[in-house]
Protein backbone atom coordinates (compact mmCIF):
# COMPACT_ATOMS: atom_id res chain seq x y z
CA UNK A 1 0.00 0.00 0.00
CA UNK A 2 3.03 2.57 0.75
CA UNK A 3 3.42 1.81 -3.38
CA UNK A 4 0.28 3.85 -4.24
CA UNK A 5 0.13 5.87 -0.83
CA UNK A 6 1.78 8.96 -0.21
CA UNK A 7 3.52 8.71 3.32
CA UNK A 8 2.13 11.46 5.63
CA UNK A 9 3.81 14.73 6.12
CA UNK A 10 4.51 14.19 10.24
CA UNK A 11 6.53 11.18 10.79
CA UNK A 12 8.64 10.51 14.02
CA UNK A 13 11.21 8.51 13.33
CA UNK A 14 11.70 4.76 14.44
CA UNK A 15 7.80 4.76 15.19
CA UNK A 16 4.95 3.66 13.21
CA UNK A 17 2.81 5.74 11.08
CA UNK A 18 -0.28 4.53 12.47
CA UNK A 19 1.26 4.99 16.21
CA UNK A 20 2.06 7.93 15.59
CA UNK A 21 -1.21 9.16 14.59
CA UNK A 22 -3.18 7.35 17.15
CA UNK A 23 -1.20 9.18 19.95
CA UNK A 24 -2.34 12.43 17.83
CA UNK A 25 -6.15 11.04 18.06
CA UNK A 26 -5.34 10.60 21.71
CA UNK A 27 -4.15 13.55 22.47
CA UNK A 28 -7.17 15.53 20.14
CA UNK A 29 -9.99 13.80 22.26
CA UNK A 30 -8.35 14.07 25.46
CA UNK A 31 -8.09 18.06 24.42
CA UNK A 32 -11.59 18.26 23.67
CA UNK A 33 -13.30 16.51 26.82
CA UNK A 34 -10.59 18.16 28.96
CA UNK A 35 -11.76 21.75 27.53
CA UNK A 36 -15.15 20.90 27.85
CA UNK A 37 -15.35 19.45 31.37
CA UNK A 38 -12.39 22.11 32.81
CA UNK A 39 -15.54 24.48 33.63
CA UNK A 40 -18.71 22.59 33.86
CA UNK A 41 -21.66 24.87 34.51
CA UNK A 42 -25.29 23.76 34.44
CA UNK A 43 -26.35 25.42 31.14
CA UNK A 44 -23.66 24.32 29.27
CA UNK A 45 -22.25 26.70 26.44
CA UNK A 46 -20.08 26.35 23.73
CA UNK A 47 -17.51 23.10 23.12
CA UNK A 48 -19.26 21.58 26.83
CA UNK A 49 -22.50 21.69 24.69
CA UNK A 50 -21.66 20.34 21.69
CA UNK A 51 -19.36 17.49 23.98
CA UNK A 52 -23.00 16.98 26.01
CA UNK A 53 -25.10 16.53 22.34
CA UNK A 54 -22.80 14.15 21.06
CA UNK A 55 -23.12 11.75 24.28
CA UNK A 56 -26.24 12.39 23.98
CA UNK A 57 -26.56 10.58 20.90
CA UNK A 58 -24.41 7.45 22.26
CA UNK A 59 -26.69 7.00 25.51
CA UNK A 60 -29.77 7.41 23.16
CA UNK A 61 -28.64 4.85 21.01
CA UNK A 62 -27.42 2.66 24.08
CA UNK A 63 -30.76 2.91 25.69
CA UNK A 64 -32.41 1.77 22.26
CA UNK A 65 -30.35 -1.27 21.72
CA UNK A 66 -29.75 -2.94 25.44
CA UNK A 67 -32.04 -1.23 27.24
CA UNK A 68 -31.40 1.64 30.48
CA UNK A 69 -29.21 -1.07 32.31
CA UNK A 70 -27.00 -0.23 29.30
CA UNK A 71 -25.63 2.93 30.52
CA UNK A 72 -22.90 0.85 32.27
CA UNK A 73 -20.99 0.31 29.43
CA UNK A 74 -21.50 4.03 28.39
CA UNK A 75 -17.41 4.47 29.08
CA UNK A 76 -16.38 1.65 26.84
CA UNK A 77 -18.79 2.00 24.02
CA UNK A 78 -18.15 5.99 23.55
CA UNK A 79 -14.56 5.77 24.13
CA UNK A 80 -15.01 3.22 21.25
CA UNK A 81 -16.87 5.25 19.18
CA UNK A 82 -15.17 8.18 19.22
CA UNK A 83 -11.84 7.10 18.61
CA UNK A 84 -12.90 5.42 15.83
CA UNK A 85 -14.57 8.05 14.14
CA UNK A 86 -12.03 10.57 15.04
CA UNK A 87 -9.19 8.11 13.15
CA UNK A 88 -11.46 7.39 10.66
CA UNK A 89 -12.09 10.91 9.84
CA UNK A 90 -8.31 12.01 10.09
CA UNK A 91 -7.15 9.62 7.88
CA UNK A 92 -9.29 11.53 5.27
CA UNK A 93 -7.75 15.14 5.96
CA UNK A 94 -4.48 14.87 3.05
CA UNK A 95 -1.02 14.70 4.71
CA UNK A 96 -2.47 12.88 7.66
CA UNK A 97 -2.53 9.35 7.97
CA UNK A 98 -5.23 7.39 9.59
CA UNK A 99 -4.61 4.87 12.76
CA UNK A 100 -7.91 2.96 11.39
CA UNK A 101 -6.29 2.31 8.34
CA UNK A 102 -3.96 -0.38 9.73
CA UNK A 103 -4.38 -3.72 10.57
CA UNK A 104 -3.19 -3.22 14.05
CA UNK A 105 -5.05 -0.83 15.41
CA UNK A 106 -8.71 -2.59 14.31
CA UNK A 107 -7.71 -5.74 16.21
CA UNK A 108 -6.62 -4.23 19.06
CA UNK A 109 -9.85 -2.51 19.27
CA UNK A 110 -11.10 -5.61 18.18
CA UNK A 111 -9.82 -7.58 21.02
CA UNK A 112 -10.99 -4.81 23.71
CA UNK A 113 -14.42 -5.42 22.18
CA UNK A 114 -14.06 -9.32 22.60
CA UNK A 115 -12.71 -9.45 26.29
CA UNK A 116 -14.65 -6.67 27.72
CA UNK A 117 -18.30 -8.41 27.01
CA UNK A 118 -16.85 -11.92 27.38
CA UNK A 119 -15.93 -10.79 30.69
CA UNK A 120 -18.71 -8.62 31.09
CA UNK A 121 -20.86 -11.86 30.48
CA UNK A 122 -19.03 -13.67 33.29
CA UNK A 123 -19.21 -11.16 35.87
CA UNK A 124 -22.74 -10.95 35.02
CA UNK A 125 -24.05 -14.24 35.28
CA UNK A 126 -20.89 -16.52 36.89
CA UNK A 127 -18.55 -18.43 34.76
CA UNK A 128 -20.17 -21.40 34.63
CA UNK A 129 -23.83 -20.13 33.78
CA UNK A 130 -21.76 -18.35 31.16
CA UNK A 131 -20.57 -21.35 29.42
CA UNK A 132 -23.30 -23.49 29.46
CA UNK A 133 -25.08 -20.37 28.14
CA UNK A 134 -22.57 -20.99 25.29
CA UNK A 135 -24.50 -24.64 24.45
CA UNK A 136 -27.89 -23.52 24.01
CA UNK A 137 -31.55 -24.83 24.16
CA UNK A 138 -30.92 -28.13 22.87
CA UNK A 139 -30.58 -31.49 24.15
CA UNK A 140 -28.20 -33.41 25.90
CA UNK A 141 -26.31 -35.29 23.43
CA UNK A 142 -26.47 -32.23 21.05
CA UNK A 143 -24.74 -29.87 23.82
CA UNK A 144 -21.06 -30.76 23.11
CA UNK A 145 -21.19 -29.83 19.62
CA UNK A 146 -23.43 -26.21 19.97
CA UNK A 147 -20.43 -25.48 22.28
CA UNK A 148 -17.88 -26.00 19.62
CA UNK A 149 -20.11 -23.89 17.19
CA UNK A 150 -20.42 -21.37 19.60
CA UNK A 151 -16.53 -21.25 20.30
CA UNK A 152 -16.07 -20.74 16.33
CA UNK A 153 -18.76 -18.38 15.99
CA UNK A 154 -17.58 -16.09 19.01
CA UNK A 155 -14.01 -16.68 17.58
CA UNK A 156 -15.17 -15.10 14.24
CA UNK A 157 -16.69 -11.63 16.13
CA UNK A 158 -13.20 -9.83 16.31
CA UNK A 159 -11.92 -11.10 13.17
CA UNK A 160 -14.96 -10.12 11.43
CA UNK A 161 -14.74 -6.17 13.60
CA UNK A 162 -11.08 -6.00 12.68
CA UNK A 163 -11.47 -7.12 8.99
CA UNK A 164 -14.57 -5.03 8.79
CA UNK A 165 -13.22 -1.46 9.61
CA UNK A 166 -9.89 -2.23 8.19
CA UNK A 167 -11.44 -3.36 4.75
CA UNK A 168 -13.77 -0.44 4.81
CA UNK A 169 -10.90 2.09 5.47
CA UNK A 170 -8.13 0.70 3.36
CA UNK A 171 -10.17 0.19 0.42
CA UNK A 172 -11.07 3.66 0.91
CA UNK A 173 -7.95 4.96 0.49
CA UNK A 174 -6.93 2.82 -2.34
CA UNK A 175 -9.85 4.35 -4.40
CA UNK A 176 -8.67 8.14 -3.37
CA UNK A 177 -5.25 7.27 -4.12
CA UNK A 178 -5.86 5.80 -7.58
CA UNK A 179 -8.36 8.55 -8.41
CA UNK A 180 -5.38 11.23 -7.64
CA UNK A 181 -2.71 9.54 -9.51
CA UNK A 182 -5.13 9.49 -12.32
CA UNK A 183 -6.22 12.91 -11.77
CA UNK A 184 -2.42 14.62 -10.76
CA UNK A 185 0.58 15.83 -13.04
CA UNK A 186 1.03 12.22 -14.08
CA UNK A 187 -2.50 11.57 -15.46
CA UNK A 188 -4.88 14.18 -16.61
CA UNK A 189 -3.85 17.38 -15.52
CA UNK A 190 -0.25 16.36 -16.55
CA UNK A 191 -1.54 15.48 -20.00
CA UNK A 192 -3.43 19.05 -19.84
CA UNK A 193 -0.71 21.02 -19.18
CA UNK A 194 1.76 19.25 -21.52
CA UNK A 195 1.03 21.72 -24.43
CA UNK A 196 -0.46 19.37 -27.07
CA UNK A 197 -4.15 20.93 -28.15
CA UNK A 198 -5.64 17.00 -27.71
CA UNK A 199 -4.09 16.40 -24.21
CA UNK A 200 -5.11 20.19 -23.28
CA UNK A 201 -8.33 19.43 -24.19
CA UNK A 202 -9.03 16.11 -23.62
CA UNK A 203 -6.69 16.29 -19.96
CA UNK A 204 -8.95 19.68 -19.36
CA UNK A 205 -12.21 18.27 -19.45
CA UNK A 206 -11.09 15.18 -17.88
CA UNK A 207 -9.28 16.57 -15.10
CA UNK A 208 -12.46 18.59 -14.40
CA UNK A 209 -14.52 15.44 -14.14
CA UNK A 210 -12.79 13.73 -12.41
CA UNK A 211 -11.92 17.27 -10.03
CA UNK A 212 -15.50 17.36 -9.38
CA UNK A 213 -16.44 14.00 -8.78
CA UNK A 214 -13.97 13.41 -6.34
CA UNK A 215 -14.64 16.57 -4.38
CA UNK A 216 -18.53 16.36 -4.35
CA UNK A 217 -19.00 12.55 -4.68
CA UNK A 218 -16.24 10.79 -3.03
CA UNK A 219 -14.95 12.74 -0.18
CA UNK A 220 -18.74 12.94 0.70
CA UNK A 221 -18.94 8.89 0.39
CA UNK A 222 -16.02 8.26 2.73
CA UNK A 223 -17.09 10.60 5.16
CA UNK A 224 -20.67 8.90 5.20
CA UNK A 225 -18.35 5.75 5.60
CA UNK A 226 -16.46 7.17 8.34
CA UNK A 227 -19.41 7.64 10.80
CA UNK A 228 -21.21 4.81 9.60
CA UNK A 229 -18.29 2.19 10.63
CA UNK A 230 -17.56 4.00 13.75
CA UNK A 231 -21.58 3.67 14.07
CA UNK A 232 -21.23 -0.03 13.50
CA UNK A 233 -18.63 -1.00 15.36
CA UNK A 234 -20.44 0.60 18.33
CA UNK A 235 -23.39 -1.10 17.71
CA UNK A 236 -22.16 -4.21 16.77
CA UNK A 237 -20.50 -3.86 20.37
CA UNK A 238 -23.55 -3.24 22.46
CA UNK A 239 -25.17 -6.39 20.92
CA UNK A 240 -22.71 -8.51 21.78
CA UNK A 241 -22.51 -7.18 25.50
CA UNK A 242 -26.20 -7.19 25.70
CA UNK A 243 -26.26 -10.98 24.33
CA UNK A 244 -23.41 -11.69 27.31
CA UNK A 245 -25.67 -10.56 29.61
CA UNK A 246 -29.31 -11.70 28.87
CA UNK A 247 -30.41 -14.13 30.58
CA UNK A 248 -29.61 -18.23 29.54
CA UNK A 249 -33.65 -19.46 29.55
CA UNK A 250 -34.37 -16.98 26.87
CA UNK A 251 -31.54 -17.44 24.37
CA UNK A 252 -31.61 -15.56 21.36
CA UNK A 253 -29.10 -15.60 18.46
CA UNK A 254 -27.39 -12.24 17.60
CA UNK A 255 -24.42 -12.66 15.32
CA UNK B 1 -16.32 -16.46 -32.43
CA UNK B 2 -16.21 -19.30 -29.17
CA UNK B 3 -12.81 -20.91 -30.50
CA UNK B 4 -11.10 -17.15 -30.85
CA UNK B 5 -12.27 -16.28 -27.30
CA UNK B 6 -10.50 -19.56 -25.89
CA UNK B 7 -7.51 -18.69 -27.77
CA UNK B 8 -7.61 -15.23 -26.05
CA UNK B 9 -8.14 -16.54 -22.67
CA UNK B 10 -5.33 -19.03 -22.94
CA UNK B 11 -3.11 -15.79 -24.53
CA UNK B 12 -4.08 -13.88 -21.35
CA UNK B 13 -3.24 -16.83 -19.13
CA UNK B 14 -0.05 -17.76 -20.55
CA UNK B 15 0.99 -14.70 -21.50
CA UNK B 16 2.24 -13.05 -18.17
CA UNK B 17 4.18 -16.23 -17.07
CA UNK B 18 5.74 -15.52 -20.74
CA UNK B 19 6.95 -11.55 -19.88
CA UNK B 20 7.44 -12.52 -16.45
CA UNK B 21 10.12 -15.27 -17.73
CA UNK B 22 11.52 -13.00 -20.48
CA UNK B 23 11.72 -10.44 -17.21
CA UNK B 24 14.08 -12.95 -15.36
CA UNK B 25 12.15 -11.95 -12.31
CA UNK B 26 11.77 -14.21 -9.27
CA UNK B 27 8.63 -15.48 -7.61
CA UNK B 28 7.80 -18.22 -10.72
CA UNK B 29 4.29 -18.17 -12.11
CA UNK B 30 2.65 -17.40 -9.14
CA UNK B 31 2.67 -13.73 -8.81
CA UNK B 32 0.87 -13.08 -12.16
CA UNK B 33 -1.75 -15.41 -11.92
CA UNK B 34 -2.20 -13.58 -8.05
CA UNK B 35 -2.88 -9.88 -9.69
CA UNK B 36 -5.50 -12.15 -11.78
CA UNK B 37 -7.20 -13.91 -9.12
CA UNK B 38 -7.56 -10.99 -7.18
CA UNK B 39 -9.12 -9.08 -9.90
CA UNK B 40 -11.64 -11.86 -10.84
CA UNK B 41 -12.28 -12.38 -7.22
CA UNK B 42 -13.45 -8.93 -6.72
CA UNK B 43 -15.43 -8.54 -8.96
CA UNK B 44 -17.53 -12.12 -8.05
CA UNK B 45 -17.41 -10.79 -4.69
CA UNK B 46 -18.49 -7.24 -5.59
CA UNK B 47 -21.11 -8.40 -7.91
CA UNK B 48 -22.92 -10.73 -5.79
CA UNK B 49 -22.33 -8.69 -2.44
CA UNK B 50 -24.31 -6.00 -4.44
CA UNK B 51 -27.03 -8.50 -5.16
CA UNK B 52 -27.47 -9.21 -1.11
CA UNK B 53 -27.70 -5.99 -0.13
CA UNK B 54 -29.83 -5.00 -2.80
CA UNK B 55 -32.70 -7.44 -1.72
CA UNK B 56 -31.87 -6.56 2.13
CA UNK B 57 -32.48 -2.95 1.42
CA UNK B 58 -35.71 -3.82 -1.08
CA UNK B 59 -36.97 -5.73 1.81
CA UNK B 60 -36.43 -2.72 4.07
CA UNK B 61 -37.35 -0.41 1.92
CA UNK B 62 -41.04 -2.34 1.62
CA UNK B 63 -41.31 -2.51 5.28
CA UNK B 64 -40.70 0.69 6.42
CA UNK B 65 -43.52 1.75 3.26
CA UNK B 66 -45.94 0.04 5.43
CA UNK B 67 -45.23 0.92 9.20
CA UNK B 68 -43.66 4.01 8.47
CA UNK B 69 -43.60 4.09 12.51
CA UNK B 70 -41.34 1.49 12.76
CA UNK B 71 -38.64 3.09 9.84
CA UNK B 72 -36.39 4.20 12.80
CA UNK B 73 -35.29 0.23 13.99
CA UNK B 74 -35.93 -1.32 10.66
CA UNK B 75 -33.26 1.22 9.53
CA UNK B 76 -30.97 0.62 12.46
CA UNK B 77 -31.40 -3.21 11.54
CA UNK B 78 -30.63 -3.19 8.05
CA UNK B 79 -27.68 -1.06 8.45
CA UNK B 80 -26.27 -3.99 10.70
CA UNK B 81 -27.53 -6.40 8.05
CA UNK B 82 -25.65 -4.52 5.25
CA UNK B 83 -22.57 -4.22 7.81
CA UNK B 84 -22.43 -8.45 8.25
CA UNK B 85 -23.21 -9.09 4.35
CA UNK B 86 -20.62 -6.04 2.71
CA UNK B 87 -18.12 -8.05 5.83
CA UNK B 88 -18.01 -11.02 3.18
CA UNK B 89 -17.05 -8.87 0.25
CA UNK B 90 -14.70 -7.39 2.67
CA UNK B 91 -13.28 -10.44 3.45
CA UNK B 92 -12.57 -10.78 -0.09
CA UNK B 93 -10.96 -7.53 -0.59
CA UNK B 94 -8.30 -8.40 2.26
CA UNK B 95 -7.41 -11.49 0.81
CA UNK B 96 -7.13 -8.74 -2.57
CA UNK B 97 -4.74 -7.12 -1.14
CA UNK B 98 -3.18 -9.59 0.38
CA UNK B 99 -2.33 -11.23 -3.04
CA UNK B 100 -1.65 -7.80 -4.30
CA UNK B 101 0.53 -6.06 -1.95
CA UNK B 102 2.06 -8.24 0.57
CA UNK B 103 5.60 -9.53 -0.60
CA UNK B 104 6.63 -11.60 2.13
CA UNK B 105 4.87 -14.81 0.71
CA UNK B 106 7.07 -16.64 -1.70
CA UNK B 107 4.74 -17.35 -4.85
CA UNK B 108 7.25 -20.81 -5.93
Amino acid sequence: MEAIEHPPIFRLPGIPDHVTYTWLVMIILAAVTFAASRNLQLVPRGIQNFLEVVLEQFTQMIDDVMGHEGRRYLPLLATLGLFILAGNLMSLVPGLAGPTGNLNTTAACAIVVFVAYHGIGARKQGVVAYLKHFAGPVPLPLKPLMFVIELISHLARPLSLTLRLFGNMVGGHILLAVIFLLMGLDGLIGWALSGSVVGAVVGGIGGVVTIVFTVGFLYPLKILVAFLQAFIFVMLTMLYISGAIEEADHHSEHH
Amino acid sequence: MRRSLILGGVAVLVFPTAALAADGASGGWIGPFAVIAAGIGMAIAAGLCGLGQGRAVASAVDAMARQPGAAARIQTAMIIGLALIESLAIYTLVIALILLFVKGIQFS
